[in-house]
């Protein structure tokens, strides 16, 4: 009989207390799992959802806003701009592509976009493509003859049950102007997928103030330059002028990251309070287990059990608790994680990859098996000075 | 401890360049000067601004002379002469603070280079190391800059 069955058989022995055991230290490891997967995936799903426009141009207002909201289809829309300061951006020298972008309302909590095809344009600079699941990309109708047709994206899709051909629409006033689906996307990984896109003059058509304008409203403008080193010039130009201003949206994640990195500093030192719990409770467990079995101890060493044999008996029951509340909690981490990420899916963060496999896990289980041999080493060492007379003595 | 040593020296070799010699390097048809050139391949220090107009993990960025907050108050806005494209190394770990300068020590190239990404530039560090740059001179009272 080997010291690993000893151990098992032991554990084995005392269901209610090991479960119990493996429990809160599975608890503890879930819940590092879970916040540092969330944590991870929220800033992966803003760094992979990121556009690859150098600069977001709008109305005056804050810049967060404005970047969450058409970068991201989160917040409010920011004022509008005047669709003069897309041709102004389309006709510079030193801007290679300017698309217009009009925020709208929403369909089933689905935000409407109106831009042009050239959104969905493939260039080489563009991490992400365009692909069609079903369908064809919407027409860049005039104004004076809009088409009210819709694209939509892969979640938005899924989750509203549009297909092609299907017309909807949401609220009193879209009521006249019901859209009529002709494509929808493949998963883009981005926000895009949570979106369902028209052209611009259909959603000029659908806006009662848009259609008596003259000059008509849009609430960004996309711009990439020809030259980087343009940008900063043409940045300062949109932002000293009284109606715009433009923003770098990687500046604007990068304090949104500044702001996470504060919340996440909080948060590991909330889970290293709990690591200590969970590592007091283990050892409080293992020791007290040692302490009742004391002259089982001190029979195995009479019947030939050496010291160190009994030592690594003690570190390999903790060792195991360890492990399976580990695999648990790792499992638990990530499942919790999962929902997490359904649930700020459904109010429109993107959290990036829940459910992958990495470095995390193994480091997690290792220090987590490391640890739970520390905890066992104070019973370890009263189990080695356990003296076999004093124990196998009579009991008076 | 030796190579420690010898790595050490080796990363005090580096090049400090500033601004105001990479805008003196390049000439009006925008050619730059042989001395600047030779400088290519080399490991090179410059301090900068930070303008993130790549991807937030700042994987690439432009080295400015003049920070992009706000509306440029007190300075304009630079242009290629005053401008390095920054690939950096893996795992930037820097806070980014748009006030600060920072120290970015990379190979440097000089030179027209067109990128399919990036477009144009004239000055560019690659694989480069950026730290918040520190130890800024304080003159006391009674003392001057040396010029």
């Amino acid at each position: 009989m080997t010291v690993l069955t000893v151990a098992l058989r032991y554990l084995r022995a005392r269901p209610l207390p090991t479960v119990l055991t493996i429990v809160s230290v599975a608890l503890g490891v879930t819940l590092a799992v879970a916040t540092l997967t969330l944590a991870r995936g929220v800033r992966q799903g803003f760094l992979e959802g990121t556009t690859d426009y150098n600069l977001v141009v709008g109305a005056k207002a804050s810049p967060t806003q404005l970047v969450l909201n058409v970068v991201f289809r989160m917040d409010t829309a920011t004022p509008n701009i005047s669709y003069w300061t897309f041709r102004h951006l389309a006709d510079d020298p030193r801007v290679d592509i300017a698309i217009p972008v009009a925020m709208g309302d929403a369909f089933q909590g689905f935000r409407y976009v109106a831009t042009t095809s050239e959104y969905f344009a493939a260039q080489p600079w563009r991490r992400r493509t365009f692909a069609l699941a079903a369908g064809r990309f919407a027409r860049d109708d005039p104004a004076e003859q809009p088409t009210f047709e819709a694209l939509v994206g892969a979640d938005a899709a899924r989750a509203t049950g549009l297909r092609l051909g299907d017309r909807f629409y949401e609220g009193e006033e879209m009521a006249e102007f019901p859209l009529t689906v002709v494509g929808i996307l493949q998963p883009t990984g981005s926000s895009d997928d949570r979106t369902i896109f028209m052209s611009l003059g259909s959603f000029w058509a659908t806006n009662e103030v848009a259609r008596k304008m003259q000059v008509k409203p849009l609430t960004a403008v996309l711009v990439r330059a020809k030259r980087m080193s343009d940008l900063p010039a043409l940045h300062r130009a949109l932002n000293v002028s009284a109606e715009t201003q433009a923003v770098f949206p990687s500046a604007v994640l990068l304090e949104i990251f500044n702001l996470l990195r504060v919340a996440e500093d909080v948060l590991a030192m909330i889970l290293a309070v709990v690591g200590i719990v969970v590592l007091v409770y283990l050892l409080v467990s293992m020791y007290g287990a040692t302490l009742a079995r004391t002259r089982e101890i001190a029979t195995m060493r009479a019947l030939g059990a050496s010291r160190a044999t009994i030592v690594t008996m003690v570190l390999i029951e903790a060792g195991l608790i360890a492990l399976a509340g580990g695999v648990l909690g790792i499992l638990g981490g990530h499942a919790v994680a999962y929902a997490g990420a359904r649930a700020l899916a459904l109010r429109g963060a993107i959290v990036a990859h829940p459910l992958a496999i990495g470095w995390l896990q193994p480091v997690v289980l290792a220090t987590v098996v490391g640890l739970g041999a520390l905890a066992g080493l104070l019973p370890a060492v009263l189990a080695y000075r356990t003296e076999v007379g004093e124990h196998l003595a009579p009991t008076s | 401890m030796l190579a420690l040593l010898a790595g050490l020296a080796h990363a005090d070799d580096a090049q400090h360049l500033t601004f105001a010699q990479l805008v003196d390097a390049m000439r009006a048809n925008n050619e730059i000067t042989n001395a600047m050139r030779s400088l290519s391949g080399k490991e090179v220090e410059i301090q900068g601004f930070i303008i993130p107009a790549g991807p937030p993990d700042l994987s690439f960025f432009l080295l400015s002379r003049v920070s992009a907050l706000g509306n440029y108050c007190c300075e304009v806005p630079t242009g290629q002469d005053e401008t390095v494209y920054v690939a950096t190394a893996r795992g930037v770990t820097i806070t980014y603070d748009p006030l600060r300068v920072y120290k970015v020590r990379g190979v440097f190239e000089a030179g027209k280079h067109v990128d399919a990404t990036y477009g144009v530039s004239m000055y560019r560090l690659r694989n480069a190391k950026v730290e918040v740059a520190t130890g800024a001179k304080i003159f006391r009272v009674g003392e001057t800059p040396a010029r």
